[in-house]
């Protein structure tokens, strides 16, 4: 190995760099994702006609390729609604469409799980509908759902490295750039490896302090 | 009898699911302070009645009033009448997370805007009326079944309502757990707090209930004073009911 370490040291602080572009990948698709994925349990769970609609959405996202939807985005739709996206803002975009169907699934099993009889108790004491929703079902919701979120940040970590066929230049794009400036393959994938290793770690971590720190005294959750 | 005096009535109701006619046509009145019993075999439509009542299912036909306005109009703001009718469950159906406190005071803040201090005064004060104000902070998953119930009667009472429901408030309870529970629906009977109770508690319908309606596959077949229907039924049906609910009683008091 004829590297000089300064050197090996700059590359692989490049390729840290990345996680900036990462996370901004996976914190942008997750955000899009939430308010996509809460609105569509939402509904699936309590109105009939938007439902087909709903179901018909997720169904298209989920059975897509993520490198299709990419290409799909970036070079059809898009251009075709005359607005040519950065690559970053439509990998976002992406990710966080195609995470809101999986993570509607995550949030409309909880809400089943939360079950109809505290939002009755709701409705007769005067709540409406919407009111009851927010107040009583989706507070039990959210933390039902921590779990199965924590592990769709997991999962979209590492769905972001494909966001590279873009061009964005996050972490796995860095380390390519690496490996062929210094001719070196083992190091820098090593490193990139390691690094979404971490990411995955303390992302999911968290999240499982927040599950923790919210546990309701008493209350076995079923699931 | 002025109109006034009038807390809740119902005039041929009718509702079905699908092709299965539950209730046939039910009429009766309740005056203002007056504890009506309703009981009757599983399956009879009593607590599709209640919740046709306070309109948590819309019924097909019929008119209900609540204090004098007829809330089966159908301009009728449903979250006005529900407020205005507490509703007991037999399964209690309290907010899983939050507080014993919280439980009977989110209906006062969300519901009729009430600041968060005044809200949990009243609901202090409620929940010290039936004998709870030391468990306030607890969440329902540390209570047992009889303070569970409790606080949910709490919970109804705090919104102040014209009239109290229960749909066999103590049917999902251990039996060592029912006395406290009938013991606090018995302070409010005496309270002259408006009351329609689905219960097969006889004891409880002999000591505080005004009437007792007898209900069987969708109709009020008979109705009278407690004693009266319990003791002496005219119809067939009505004696072998409370024929087989006394025993079973008797059986539980051995
Ligand atoms: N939401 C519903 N959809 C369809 N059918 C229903 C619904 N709710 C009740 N029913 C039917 O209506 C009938 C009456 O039910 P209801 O619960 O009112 O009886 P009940 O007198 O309260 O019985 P129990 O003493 O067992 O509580 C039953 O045949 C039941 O299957
Ligand atoms: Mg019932």
């Amino acid at each position: 190995m004829i590297w000089k370490y300064p050197l090996l040291l700059r590359y692989l602080l490049y390729i840290a760099e990345g996680s900036v572009w990462t996370f901004g990948l996976v914190g942008g698709g997750l955000l899009i994702g939430f308010l996509i994925g809460l609105s569509i349990a939402v509904g699936q769970v309590y109105t009939k006609t938007a439902k087909p609609f709903l179901d018909a959405y997720v169904w298209f996202f989920r059975s897509t390729p993520l490198l299709v939807l990419l290409f799909l985005f970036y070079w059809g739709v898009f251009p075709a609604l005359g607005r040519k996206l950065s690559p970053l803002a439509c990998s976002i975009v992406v990710l966080g469409l195609r995470s809101g169907a999986y993570q509607s699934q995550i949030f409309r099993g909880a809400i089943m799980s939360v079950g109809e009889s505290q939002l009755m108790a709701a409705l007769a004491l005067g709540m409406s509908e919407i009111k009851g929703v927010l107040h009583i079902v989706l507070p039990q919701a959210l933390r039902i759902s921590l779990p199965g979120w924590s592990n769709e940040y997991a999962i979209l970590l590492k769905d972001s490295a494909i966001c590279f066929a873009l061009g964005v230049i996050e972490i796995l794009t860095r380390t390519r750039f690496v490996v062929m400036a210094a001719r070196e393959a083992l190091i820098p994938y090593f490193f990139a490896g390691v690094l979404f290793l971490v990411l995955t770690h303390v992302g999911t971590k968290l999240v499982q302090i927040v599950y923790e720190r919210t546990k309701i005294p008493g209350l076995i959750w079923r699931m | 009898m002025s109109n006034q005096d009038i807390t809740l009535k119902v005039e041929d109701l009718h509702k079905s699911y699908g092709s299965n006619k539950v209730l046939k046509g039910v009429s009766f009145e309740i005056r203002k302070g007056e504890i009506k019993i309703i009981c009757g075999p599983s399956g009879t439509g009593k607590s599709t009645l209640l919740r046709c009542l306070n309109l948590l299912t819309p019924p097909d036909r019929g008119h209900v009033w609540l204090e004098g306005e007829e809330i089966t109009d159908a301009g009728t703001d449903i979250h006005k009448v529900r407020q205005k009718i507490g509703f007991v469950f037999q399964e209690f159906n309290l907010f899983k997370h939050l507080t014993a406190l919280r439980n009977v005071s989110i209906g006062l803040e969300v519901v009729k805007g009430i600041k968060k201090d005044e809200a949990r005064e009243i609901a202090l004060e409620q929940l010290r009326k039936v004998g709870l104000e030391e468990h306030a902070h607890k969440y329902p998953g540390e209570l047992s079944g009889g303070q569970k119930q409790r606080v949910a009667i709490a919970r109804a009472l705090a919104m102040n309502p014209v009239i109290m429901f229960y749909d066999e408030p103590t049917s999902a309870l251990d039996p060592q757990l029912i006395g406290e529970v009938l013991d606090v629906m018995k302070k409010l009977a005496k309270e002259k707090i408006t009351s329609l109770v689905v219960t097969h508690e006889i004891g409880f319908a002999r000591s505080v209930g005004d009437e007792i309606m007898f209900m069987t596959d969708g109709r009020i077949i008979e109705r009278g004073p407690p004693d009266e229907v319990i003791l002496n039924p005219k119809h067939e049906v009505t004696r072998n009911f409370f024929r087989n609910i006394t025993r079973l009683y008797e059986r539980s008091e051995q």
